[in-house]
């Protein structure tokens, strides 16, 4: 092929998908990549689409079948020890109505869908000829002449384009390549996801979450849940299956000599979420790295002459405590760096002095605002105060508020002393209140 | 529910040219690190796949074959013994999500 494309976006995940569709949109003509057979083969999630930034990709989009399983409209976040779980639980019927503030994804399926929808607004473009989806490709080098980015390579050929976007994910090989991640990226800001897939029988599934039509739950877990090591668990509804998982630090895991697969199995040996995947059937295992949001492993710009980094190839995901977001990140952040090439296109000029754009515009959305705003929660999910005492002294704290004995009973307060004494301190739980009172 | 073991979760996953093999790794290992000046040996019980085992003299091994492609080799170890290059999917082995 001779003819240079506007341009070439490596990944077919939620950021490289997101620019792609922006592109067709803006009426570009671009080569998106994909080393799977199919847009979604490599891509693996906890479940959970947060925000509303899919209404704008596909309008309307909960009125088709495909792609996304169910809306959340329960949500709850739960502290465990090794026999209880005190859960603070939210559901209401003001998450009902579209567009919905979280949506329920399996990767596989929803990629492969909305990498339909890519095609289709291609088909819609002036370039429905001469952009393209490629899959079963393996991006082994990008390009560069004056040290601006001017296409890639695959095996011995090579595209050309004026841009290259990376939206590579987490194993980020050719943003380290082209030097703006360094070589080795160190454990201490990484957690290994873990998770399998349960599926039930629809009803049974439906009957035992409260789930009506298309209604989804989500569940966090901190304690017990993660047997010592630094993360969290989580458990989502989709359609007929269950997404029940860990993401362990994994720096963590080195130090305590951990196994996460023996960890999930104690985790799901928890009498409380033993009695929710009762009955199910195992029908996948799947495990992935995810960045912790600690901005330090951030790569130090997500620009270039000619490239730009997006998704979670530029570790775009966080974890503060209310809900592990980064897909909707890679969304945005993949939107952001087509509409900052579409301008690019507009100047004719791919310089760096044109791409910086696009991380100012990142810097203004919500995405680098949460993850300015929310280090401290960060930082402070880490803490193991927060994710061993704390947990341990609500549920004991839980077991006796619950309990009824027929004898004098001990005031709250009373009993909420007891607990704190007994798991950890007044002095620990002030000094993560006023962490906690920074990162809120 | 009945708790699997790990070879009875790795039968469920998909892999690609699973039964080729003249495959191409896309990880190297360098166990003579693993077996010399690591302090730790850590990618022989964090990989989720079991990758890496241990045998009874202590000695490290490492096989492709279960790999799921998750990342955590690549940052458990800090001896610089394990590198990451993917092979052109046609030659490589990997995974292939039925769910995701």
């Amino acid at each position: 092929m001779d003819e240079k494309f506007d341009c070439i976006i490596v990944g077919a995940g939620v950021a490289g998908l997101s620019a792609a569709m922006t592109l067709a949109r803006n009426n570009m003509k671009f080569l998106l990549i994909e080393r799977g057979e199919f847009a979604g083969a490599k891509n693996v999630s906890g479940g959970v689409l947060w925000g509303n930034d899919l209404a704008k990709l596909v309008p309307e989009y909960w009125k088709e079948d495909g792609g996304w399983d169910r809306y959340i409209n329960h949500r709850r976040l739960s502290f465990m020890d090794e026999e209880s779980c005190f859960t603070i639980d939210f559901k209401s019927s003001h998450f009902n109505e579209p567009p919905y503030s979280g949506v329920v994804v399996l990767r596989s399926k929803f990629d492969r869908w909305l990498a339909e929808k890519v095609q289709e607004a291609i088909d819609e473009s002036d370039f429905a000829m001469d952009s393209f989806i490629a899959t079963n490709i393996l991006v082994e080098e990008i390009l560069f002449e004056n040290d601006k980015a001017v296409g890639i390579r695959t095996g011995d050929e090579k595209f050309y384009a004026d841009s290259v976007i990376l939206a590579e994910g987490v194993n980020n090989l050719l943003t380290r390549q082209v030097g703006l991640q360094s070589d080795y990226v160190p454990a201490a800001h990484v957690l290994t996801g873990i998770k399998e897939i349960i599926r039930f029988d629809q009803k049974k599934l439906e009957d035992r979450f409260q789930l009506r039509e298309k209604s989804g739950m989500s569940n966090e877990f901190v304690g017990f849940a993660t047997d010592g090591v630094e993360g969290g668990g989580f458990l989502y509804t989709h359609r007929d299956t269950l997404s029940v998982g860990l993401v362990l630090g994994v720096k963590d895991l080195r130090e305590k000599n951990k196994k996460p697969q023996d960890i999930l199995n104690k985790f799901k040996t928890h009498p409380v979420i033993a009695d929710m995947i009762e009955g199910g059937e195992i029908v996948e295992y799947s495990a992935h790295i995810v960045s912790s949001g600690d901005k330090r492993i951030m790569p130090k710009k997500l620009y270039k002459d000619g490239l730009l980094v997006c998704g979670e190839a530029a570790n775009l995901l966080m974890n503060a405590g209310k809900a592990i977001q980064g897909m909707d990140y890679a969304m945005r952040s993949g939107i952001l760096a087509a509409e900052t090439i579409a301008k690019s296109k507009e100047k004719n000029d791919f310089s760096e002095n044109a791409l910086i754009e696009y991380e100012n515009a990142l810097s203004e959305s919500y995405v680098m605002k949460d993850i300015n705003n929310f280090q401290d929660a960060v930082h402070l999910l880490h803490d193991p105060v927060m994710t061993q005492k704390v947990p341990n002294l609500i549920c004991d704290f839980g077991r006796n508020f619950f309990t009824i004995k027929n004898e004098p009973t001990k005031k709250a307060r009373t009993m909420l002393n007891d607990s704190v004494k007994k798991h950890a301190s007044w002095w620990d739980l002030m000094k993560v209140g006023i962490k906690g009172g920074k990162a809120l | 529910m009945k708790l699997l073991s790990l070879p009875e979760r790795l039968g469920l996953v998909n892999y690609r040219n699973q039964a080729k093999s003249d495959i191409k790794p896309h990880i190297k290992v360098n166990t003579d690190i693993c077996n010399s000046t690591c302090p730790h040996k850590a990618t022989t019980y964090t990989c989720p796949a079991n990758c890496y085992t241990i045998d009874e003299k202590n000695v490290v091994h490492f096989q492709v074959e279960d790999c799921i492609e998750c990342g955590t080799c690549m940052y458990a170890c800090d001896q610089g013994a394990v590198s990451w290059e993917f092979p052109d999917p046609e030659i490589g082995r990997g995974v292939n999500w039925n769910f995701g």
